[in-house]
């Protein structure tokens, strides 16, 4: 019954009907056919794309930016009610009564993400020109970008599961294809293998979810499944939020599928800020929010979504505050950052639009705080090591104040995005009310302090105290193409989160899709004070810790939670002594396996898998005879189950 | 006792054969007889293009005249399902002309590269009966010699697979059996390179299936004693007022069961697949694995549709118990092998498990799904099988998957395009792999399968690993020093390579028109 | 004797054919296992006939003797080929193809 109550605490949380598209909109197709076109040109187009293959990548990504926004301006012309569009573009798979067709959804929750997706997006492509100028597979990489823009768009536009699913396989397969860019280094290959297998896993529960939802409500399309969501029992919506949440944890890196999103840093640093940080990992926060009418009848499940959420935060900060890789210690930050909007999405109609604010304000952030590291590591000839780092704010100025910028805002300084975006997500946990509320509103304001302690500490350590450089490194400024996408971003990372907040903009643009929270926050509260008390700890102690001390260029064993930490929280030796070792001896028989990187749950599921196929195999001895028993014993059974059956 | 000697005799009426519904089938069959005259009468230097022409002209034929008899007008007048041709012994209907019409394009691919012939004179043996290593065998290979018997014998199987999902009587199947089987038997040993493989292939494939065959007959044997009729229509009826003395009835459909699910290569009748695959000439592999697939499947779909057909319930929980162990089976198999036409065989495996599943819905959604899953995978697994002919080294084809290291550098156009037939086999979407898969398991949920897809889809997690595997040695590895070549293919394997990707990507991006042929064409299921 | 007594035989018959196929090596005896099998087969087909007062059951026997005999046609052409490349009979030596 709870939740009946959730449901009538919230308007109808999706506008059942949806109006055609018309004008600019109808035009939205373009979102898809820009990037595709670029995709298509430039991998299909060889060695003669090169000349110019990046700046069609780049108008491509701009080109689509420019629908959007004009299809978002189109969208505030209308009044609140009529906002969702539906482009129906064709029939995909009909089957029977079935019916799939391609359609893309334009309404408050998608543009959002067309914009994200489209802005940042572009932005990073004119960054990758720069970043990526001395490589010269060039061309291939920005073909890959452009891939990615087109399955990522297709994701957040569908108008229904399987559209979004098709997205959902695109994006793993461009991150894939992005991580193992380099492949020449081996550790990007096995990255790229543990990324696309722990996204398998996820995926299982995305596939399973669509087919239950068509077992049950016949449909896969969003008006269908929402429009009949209200007839289905308990059990059932739970069962769907769950398997979407198991979706959700493998594409947005939340436990227990969170390996492989640190091993992704193998890939470009351009890449690490729009599919890493920025974009493909919030795909998980957007499959919540997007099946908010599912989880406001499934509070078990939202329950599990603000779990993990929570758990997730304050692992990937403790994480983040080991590592001395700059990208990892980012990573780190990211997956900490993703389980706020998780935990936001987990709390209901209260949490939505306030995962959505802090997943934009993050995107703009977070892909600074990227870009800047992939400035340095470009002008230190691909240094990652922070204790190989210091002194730089002087030699790299505007990298360090847009860094800087994005710093102030990831740990929440009012008036900086994430004060107005985090802080809020801390106050509806508390006022969840009772023992849980109090457990994942005091994690998620742990996480504030210990987000103020690891990047203040990657703040010191880059850009203060002595220059530990190596002999060869001269860090010098990039070029313009490098810094001005820094420059928006870090402006974004200073007004995003305010404009966003201020007079509850985004939660009354996104009310007709998630339906209006029952309450509305003031930003100055006691417990933003109180988060804000403690964002001033965890800075002052990474200070007395990093600022005030040399850093030594060589690691010091450090204390036992250090060492864990390092050791990203032992997840993987975890897996490996729980699950693994009773695999173990099935693995061994495994002849040809490959064994490289057996770390981790998903490595463990797929040695345990091995090791049963390698003995499996062998069941095929190659002697007819044998060939021929098996074939009797299946005759034998046959014949007893269609008997037994009929007695 | 003074009747006339006219008066004795008894009158028997003269069969009645509509040939003009039957058409495909004859002229196949009578092009393949036409094959054996040229085969001994042309000259050699001719026989190969003559062969060639005869064998693709009566396929493109066949199917032009199967494409007339679907859209006659008198055939199905009225609303018919269609008709019961050669004095009940075959069945016309829509169904049956959709999967014969996919046999034939499907074959008429499959030809395309048994026809190849630029990298290796061809793929087939000099003389299959010297020994291998002989001084007789040395000297057909130096003369660039190689069998041409084998369009005859291609024509003949083709014939029977044709047959084989169009027979309305059991007995017509078995004789439909063994001419698709006969021909294949003997194809599979003709390999050129690799004899004793292929050898060892053609042998098991023989010993195998007419062990089978002999399970498939007895099974007919004990329906014919249930219910006094080999015609499908006649059990059925037996079997619905049916009260007693359901062993034979019970034990036949499961002996039944066992030819065709051999056919199929399901689990545990599996056995033969890995090995027959491997050995055999790639063509006749991807003949193998893709036209005798559709022509299993047809013939499998007939009987339990309309023979067995309000029998659902008793053969549904075996056949569910088959279809899972086929589909996990499989693709968990397939995770350690390490010869890619054994990864290919193993990856059919898992296929038809999942084509089981649409089968199992019993349903028209079932048909039509299992009809499109079949004409999808059978166009984008010839195609892969066409790239494995490319990949050569100094003994014949390169197999193993350690000289398909770095491919990726070497040739990024056939690792691209053999990564993209992989994705396809994984059902990623925007592929005919994700559509197909999707129509059967669909399919399947609607019936009360999904724990069968539930199944299914953790099982196609499952088998994306080894594809995975494959791609990323492709790609991401350094090329051996000693590595494969790879040949530049012909006109006739580029055309089948790029029909196949063609085909993968239509089906995928708008798989409408054939899902729509495919219902179409299932909406009144069988004729009776 | 009731026709009865030939179909328990037609399955006694079966049932040896098809342990044969398992038990022995010798590829010849292997493919006239399966022969019996066949066989045993005619010998259900023609009771039933009997049984069932008709006469299709017989009229199949003769079919199944024609492909019988186009079996044994190829499976002696394949046999004899490995048999002169390997010089043994035995099924088991054909043991390249495997796991």
């Amino acid at each position: 019954m709870t939740g009946s109550l959730a449901a009538t605490l919230v308007r109808p949380a999706m506008a059942l009907t949806t109006l055609p598209a018309v004008g600019a909109q109808h035009a939205a197709w373009l979102l898809l056919a820009f990037p595709a076109f670029g995709a298509i040109v430039l991998l299909l187009g060889g060695k003669r794309t090169n000349a110019w293959g990046h700046l069609l990548g780049v108008a491509m990504a701009l080109g689509a930016f420019v629908v959007g926004v004009l299809a978002f301006v189109q969208m505030l012309g209308y009044p609140a009610s009529q906002r969702s569009r539906d482009l129906h573009l064709y029939s995909w798979i009909p089957v029977a009564h079935f019916q799939v067709s391609i359609g893309l959804l334009l309404d408050p929750l998608s543009i959002c993400f067309v914009l994200l997706i489209t802005g940042v997006g572009s932005l990073i492509h004119i960054y990758a020109i720069g970043y990526m100028s001395h490589d010269p597979e060039r061309r291939r990489f920005f073909g890959y970008l452009n891939l990615f823009i087109t399955a990522m768009l297709l994701l957040v536009l569908s108008d229904n599961y399987v559209g979004l699913y098709a997205g959902w396989e695109g994006v793993g397969l461009a991150s894939y294809l992005l991580i193992g860019f380099w492949q020449y280094k081996p550790s990007a290959a096995v990255a790229a293998k543990k990324a696309f297998i722990a996204n398998r896993v996820g995926d299982v529960g995305l596939s399973l979810a669509i087919m239950a939802m068509f077992a049950t409500f016949g449909s896969v399309s969003f008006t269908g499944v929402f429009g009949a969501v209200g007839g289905a029992s308990h059990g059932v919506t739970t069962a769907i939020g769950l398997l979407l949440l198991l979706g959700a944890t493998g594409k947005s890196a939340q436990l227990p599928l969170q390996s492989w999103l640190l091993d992704a840093m193998e890939g470009p640093t351009p890449v690490s800020a729009l599919i890493h940080a920025a974009t493909m990992v919030t795909a998980g926060v957007y499959l919540i929010v997007r099946s908010a009418p599912i989880f406001n009848l499934a509070p078990d499940a939202r329950l599990a979504v603000a779990i993990v959420g929570a758990v997730t935060l304050l692992f990937g900060a403790i994480i983040g505050c080991a590592k001395d890789d700059i990208k990892k210690a980012l990573a780190g930050s990211t997956m900490s950052q993703i389980g706020y909007m998780m935990l936001a999405a987990g709390l209901g109609p209260i949490g939505y639009a306030l995962a959505i604010a802090h997943l934009l304000a993050h995107g703009f952030f977070k892909a600074g705080l990227f870009l800047g590291a992939g400035s340095i590591k470009h002008s230190m000839n691909d240094e990652v090591d922070m204790r190989r780092f210091g002194g730089l704010a002087t030699v790299m100025k505007i990298t360090f104040v847009t860094f800087g910028f994005a710093y102030l805002a990831i740990i929440g300084i009012p008036p900086f995005s994430g004060f107005f975006t985090k802080d809020p997500i801390i106050d509806a946990a508390y006022s969840r009310g009772g023992v849980s509320g109090a457990l994942l509103g005091t994690a998620a304001l742990l996480g504030a302090g210990i987000t103020a302690f690891y990047m203040t500490r990657i703040m010191l350590m880059t850009f203060t105290g002595k220059r530990r450089w190596e002999d060869a490194a001269h860090p010098h400024e990039v070029g313009p193409v490098m810094t001005s996408p820094m420059i928006i971003l870090a402006i974004g990372s200073l007004g995003a989160g305010g404009f966003l907040m201020i007079s509850n903009r985004l939660i009354n643009f996104l009310a007709p899709v998630v339906g209006t929270p029952p309450l509305s926050h003031g930003f100055f509260t006691p417990l933003s004070f109180l988060s804000l008390a403690l964002v001033v700890v965890g800075g002052a102690l990474a200070w007395a810790m990093y600022g005030r001390r040399e850093v030594p260029v060589t690691a010091p064993h450090g204390n036992p939670i250090t060492v864990a930490a390092r050791k990203d929280l032992y997840g993987d030796a975890f897996n490996e002594s729980v699950l693994m070792r009773p695999g173990q001896w099935l693995a061994r028989l495994s002849v040809f396996f490959d064994n490289r990187g057996v770390d981790g749950l998903v490595n463990t599921l797929a040695a345990t898998l091995g090791g049963t196929s390698g003995r499996m195999r062998k069941v095929q001895t190659g002697f007819v005879r044998s060939y021929a028993l098996s074939m009797l014993v299946g005759a034998v059974l046959l014949i007893g189950a269609l008997l037994l059956v009929r007695l | 006792m003074t009747g006339s000697f006219a008066a004795l005799a008894p009158v028997i009426p003269t069969p009645h054969i509509e040939y003009g519904q039957l058409s495909p089938m004859l002229l196949v069959f009578g092009a393949a007889i036409v094959g054996v005259l040229v085969e001994a009468f042309a000259p050699r230097s001719l026989r190969r293009s003559l062969h060639l022409a005869l064998t693709l002209g009566s396929l493109a034929g066949a199917f032009v005249l199967t494409i007339v008899i679907a859209t006659s007008s008198t055939l199905f007048a009225g609303g018919s399902a269609g008709h019961i041709a050669a004095m009940g012994a075959v069945a016309v209907d829509r169904p049956t002309l959709f999967i014969q019409g996919t046999i034939l394009v499907l074959a008429f691919i499959s030809v395309l590269l048994i026809a190849e012939s630029s990298h290796d004179v061809s793929a087939f043996a000099a003389q299959a009966a010297a020994v291998p290593g002989s001084p007789e065998e040395r000297e057909g290979l130096l003369a660039g010699i190689s069998h041409t018997e084998v369009y005859p014998l291609t024509l003949f199987a083709i014939g029977g697979m044709l047959l084989f999902p169009a027979s309305n009587d059991l007995l017509t199947m078995f004789v439909a059996l063994e001419v698709l089987s006969l021909p294949l038997y003997l194809l599979s040993g003709l390999a050129r390179r690799r004899r004793l493989l292929s050898q060892e292939a053609a042998m098991k494939y023989f010993l195998l299936g007419a062990f089978s065959s002999a399970f498939f007959l007895f099974g007919i044997a004990m329906l014919y004693g249930f219910s006094g009729s080999v015609k499908l229509g006649a059990i059925a009826a037996a079997a619905s007022g049916n009260t007693a003395s359901s062993v034979l009835l019970y034990a036949g459909i499961a002996l039944i069961g066992v030819g065709l699910l051999f056919k199929i290569g399901a689990v545990p009748f599996q056995s033969w697949k890995p090995d027959v695959y491997q050995g055999s000439p790639t063509p006749v592999t991807a003949l193998m694995a893709s036209c005798t697939l559709v022509s299993a499947f047809g013939a499998l779909l007939r009987v339990f549709y309309v023979a067995f057909g309000q029998l659902t319930w008793d053969w549904r929980p075996a056949m569910w118990a088959v279809a899972i162990v086929t589909m996990l089976g499989g693709a968990i198999i397939a995770i350690t092998q390490t010869d890619v036409k054994r990864l290919l065989a193993y990856s059919s495996i898992a296929q038809a498990g999942y084509i089981l599943t649409g089968v199992i819905a019993a349903t028209t959604a079932g048909l039509s799904s299992s009809m499109f899953y079949l004409a999808a995978y059978g166009i984008a697994t010839i195609g892969a099988f066409a790239i494995v002919t490319l990949i050569r080294d100094p003994g014949g084809e390169a197999g193993h998957l350690s000289s398909w290291a770095g491919l990726g550098k070497r040739s990024p156009l056939v690792a691209g395009t053999f990564a993209f037939f992989l994705i396809a086999f994984a059902g990623i979407p925007l592929t005919s792999g994700f559509s197909s898969k999707f129509a059967v398991f669909q399919a399947a949920a609607a019936s009360g399968g999904l724990p069968l897809v539930i199944i299914g889809v953790i099982s196609s997690a499952i088998i994306a690993f080894p594809y995975v595997r494959v791609i990323v040695l492709m790609f991401f590895s350094e090329p051996a020093p000693d590595g494969p070549i790879v040949v530049r293919p012909s006109a006739y394997t580029s055309l089948a390579v790029g029909v196949g990707v063609l085909a993968t990507l239509v089906l995928g991006f708008i798989p409408e028109p054939l899902l729509r042929l495919a219902h179409d064409a299932a909406a009144q299921l069988f004729v009776r | 004797m009731s026709p009865a007594h030939y179909i328990a035989l037609a399955v006694i018959l079966f049932v040896i054919g098809g342990v044969g196929v398992l038990v022995r090596r010798n590829a010849l005896v292997v493919f006239m296992c399966v022969e019996l099998m066949l066989n045993a087969v005619n010998l259900a087909f023609i009771a039933f006939a009997r049984m069932h007062g008709a006469l299709d059951g017989q009229v199949i026997a003769f079919f199944v003797m024609v492909v019988a005999a186009a079996e044994v046609v190829v499976g002696l052409a394949i046999l004899t080929s490995i048999f002169r490349t390997r010089r043994s009979a035995s099924v088991d030596d054909a043991n390249l193809l495997k796991y």
